[in-house]
């Protein structure tokens, strides 16, 4: 009587373990796969550099989080990385707004931090947002700050992108 | 006068614990068909000689002859063979206690022999019955049974693959003199049904008396006094004397009660 | 007896006991290397008992799952928290997730659920053995024409060395959550990125490596339990006796083993 109720206890215990792990690896499985939001706009974003981002990484504006980075990839013409943002669709930013890769600590946590800018008009889904800051790589910059005379290790950080002709 | 193999014969088997030798050039045989039971005192030796026989234990010396060959060192196939023509009946029955009762009554057909389990289990019932044990009992569990009940099933499954010879390991011990009696009743009914030899082991006089054809006391490692039922109330063996005068209702010298 | 005599005799004493206790180690290690011989040539050769194996596979696989689930849970969530306070000492927190997922996959899954396992199957297994044998069960089995080692060895060593990999990789998925969560609530990860750096720093040889080393930890708790539930004898207190030493070697072996078996892997990766 009682050993049978312990061993139903103990079959649903089995069990709870098993769909816990099954529904962990599930989720697991869905992070790492190509990153994307059903809702939510895309925006795009080049980079000269794009360090440790990584698709996930949240797209914050003032520390809030309003979107993920969905996609990198590397434009063949320009060799800057384009980074496919998608937005809240809450979230209007305005057309000059920058966007800069930053980071929470030395050696990680890069995500994208969005600057509203001052313009009237706000920058349409699927458009580029015009003003970016790539990463800053510390280690070069250390490295030339050591040794000032070797070549710089790294283009400069800083890229502002006028509209191009493709 | 020629005379016929003998069923079981142990002859000059030496079995040494810790340096003690609790069989000591021990010589006995068993005629066909018949049934021997060993007395002696507790500790005397007598599980040892049995488990001997069977190859539970292996003598430093000696041979144990079944149907005339030597049993001892035989390998493990050789010797699960021969133990298909065997059955043994524990002290406690020692059913196994995760398997139902006729589960544990068909062990040796379902595991060994690849009878279907439904046949096996009709054997089963049909050896449950022969030692009176109702089908109901069947599907129960040995912890739920009498210890008089456990050894009827220990008793059906001895039977149940018809094997020519019977262990029985203290087949009464523990038991109250009714289910004694009963037990008794059984091991002589399935004996003669069997046709099979017998050797049983107890410290029981009373039972010894009711089952043995013949009865041989164990002491000292050997065997000091053989006879048949009968006799042993006038044996003038010093220590069937000891023994019988301890189990008997007659007043008992103290020193002789110690003793044993 | 000269002075000289007496004085030799008390130093030898000593000596004497150290001789024996070594020669008594070395006894076991060849009685326990002839039964795990006979185990796993009962094992691998016919006949075999299929119901006696599920059963096992039962009992030592699926019961086990809360207790390693538990084990993992927690084990992961502190080793986050730990690995990240280490990890802040050289401003290198982020790197968290992978190193707890190292850890995990590599030693503390395998081996900590192979210690639940040792106390819990190891325990269970020299004990309903042990009780087998002070009741004569074992020697009735063998009157019955059935091999021991086939129906009651056999099983339980195969389950556990099926059964002990298969609990590692959801102790390690539940670790690796474990980790996650604390991660996540406490330490203000981004769930996201937490699963996507575990998911490209872990190699397969890192899991691979674990689940090895889990067979053979599954092999020597089924071992153990079996070698000191056969041996068991003096009635009730040797079947408690024959549940510790079952339990307790396990344990060391396992330790042992572990040391061994990361040498090995580490060179070999």
């Amino acid at each position: 009587m009682s050993k049978m109720n312990q061993g139903g206890l103990e079959v649903g215990a089995g069990l709870v373990v098993l769909a816990l792990s099954g529904a962990f690896l599930a989720y697991g499985l869905e992070a790492a796969g190509p990153a994307g939001s059903s809702r939510g706009y895309d925006l795009t974003a080049k980079f000269g550099e794009a360090g440790s981002l990584a698709p996930g990484a949240a797209v914050s504006v003032a520390g809030v989080k309003v979107g993920t980075v969905a996609q990198i990839t590397l434009d063949p013409k320009t060799y800057m990385a384009v980074a496919r943002l998608s937005i809240n669709p809450n979230v209007k930013l305005p057309a000059d707004s920058t966007a800069k890769i930053t980071s929470d600590s030395l050696l990680g946590g890069a995500h994208v931090s969005i600057a509203p800018g001052a313009a009237m008009d706000d920058i349409k889904p699927g458009s580029e947002i015009d003003n970016t800051q790539g990463a800053v790589d510390i280690f070069g910059l250390i490295g030339s700050a050591i040794r000032p005379q070797a070549p710089a290790a790294t283009p400069a950080p800083s890229t502002s992108t006028p509209a191009e002709s493709d | 006068m020629i005379r016929p193999i003998p069923k079981l014969a142990w002859k000059g088997v030496i079995k040494r614990f810790e340096g003690r030798a609790v069989l000591d050039d021990l010589d006995l045989s068993v005629a066909p068909g018949q049934s021997l039971v060993i007395i002696g005192g507790s500790g005397q030796g007598k599980s040892v000689t049995i488990k001997t026989a069977l190859g539970l234990m292996r003598p430093e010396a000696g041979r144990i002859e079944l149907d005339g060959r030597d049993v001892v060192g035989l390998s493990e196939g050789a010797r699960r063979k021969l133990f298909s023509r065997v059955g043994v009946l524990f002290q406690g029955a020692a059913l196994f206690d995760s398997l139902t009762v006729w589960e544990n009554v068909a062990f040796r057909l379902i595991n060994a022999d690849g009878v279907p389990r439904k046949q096996a289990r009709e054997r089963a019932i049909e050896a449950l019955d022969q030692v009176r044990l109702a089908p109901t009992v069947a599907h129960r569990f040995p912890s739920e049974l009498s210890g008089g009940m456990q050894k009827r099933a220990g008793l059906a499954r001895a039977v149940v693959g018809r094997p020519e010879i019977l262990f029985f390991d203290e087949p009464t011990t523990g038991l109250d003199p009714i289910t004694a009696a009963a037990i008794n009743a059984l091991i002589i009914d399935q004996v003669k049904r069997l046709g099979c030899t017998a050797v049983s082991i107890t410290h029981d006089l009373a039972s010894a008396r009711t089952i043995g054809d013949e009865i041989a006391m164990l002491h000292d490692g050997r065997i000091h006094w053989r006879g048949s039922a009968e006799d042993l109330s006038h044996a003038d063996d010093p220590n069937v004397r000891r023994f019988v005068d301890a189990a008997g209702l007659s007043p008992v010298d103290v020193r002789a009660r110690e003793i044993v | 007896m000269t002075a000289t005599q007496a004085a030799r005799a008390v130093a030898a004493r000593p000596i004497r006991s150290l001789g024996r206790s070594t020669l008594a180690v070395v006894r076991t290690v060849g009685a326990v290397g002839v039964f795990a011989v006979r185990g796993v040539a009962a094992a691998l050769t016919p006949r075999w008992f299929p119901n006696q194996l599920r059963r096992q596979l039962v009992t030592i696989g699926f019961f086990s799952l809360p207790v390693v689930g538990l084990t993992a849970v927690f084990t992961g969530a502190a080793l986050a928290l730990n690995i990240f306070t280490g990890g802040g000492r050289f401003n290198a927190e982020q790197v968290m997730p992978q190193i707890v997922a190292l850890g995990i996959t590599r030693e503390l899954g395998p081996v900590l659920a192979a210690l639940m396992l040792a106390g819990r199957v190891s325990a269970a297994i020299a004990a309903e053995i042990g009780a087998m044998r002070a009741t004569e069960q074992i020697d009735a089995m063998r009157t019955l024409s059935t091999d021991p080692f086939r129906y009651l060895v056999a099983p339980r060593l195969l389950a556990a060395t099926i059964m002990l990999p298969l609990l590692t990789v959801v102790a390690d998925l539940i670790g690796v959550a474990g980790g996650w969560l604390v991660a996540v609530r406490v330490l203000g990860f981004n769930p996201i990125v937490y699963i996507r750096n575990t998911a490209a720093f872990l190699q397969a040889w890192d899991v691979g490596s674990g689940l090895i080393k889990a067979a053979v930890f599954g092999f020597i708790v089924a071992l153990m339990g079996c070698y000191h539930g056969y041996n068991a004898s003096g009635g009730a207190r040797g079947v408690g006796r024959a549940t510790t030493h079952a339990v307790v070697s396990s344990a060391i072996l396992i330790f042992a083993s572990d040391y061994l078996l990361t040498t090995v892997f580490t060179h070999a990766s």
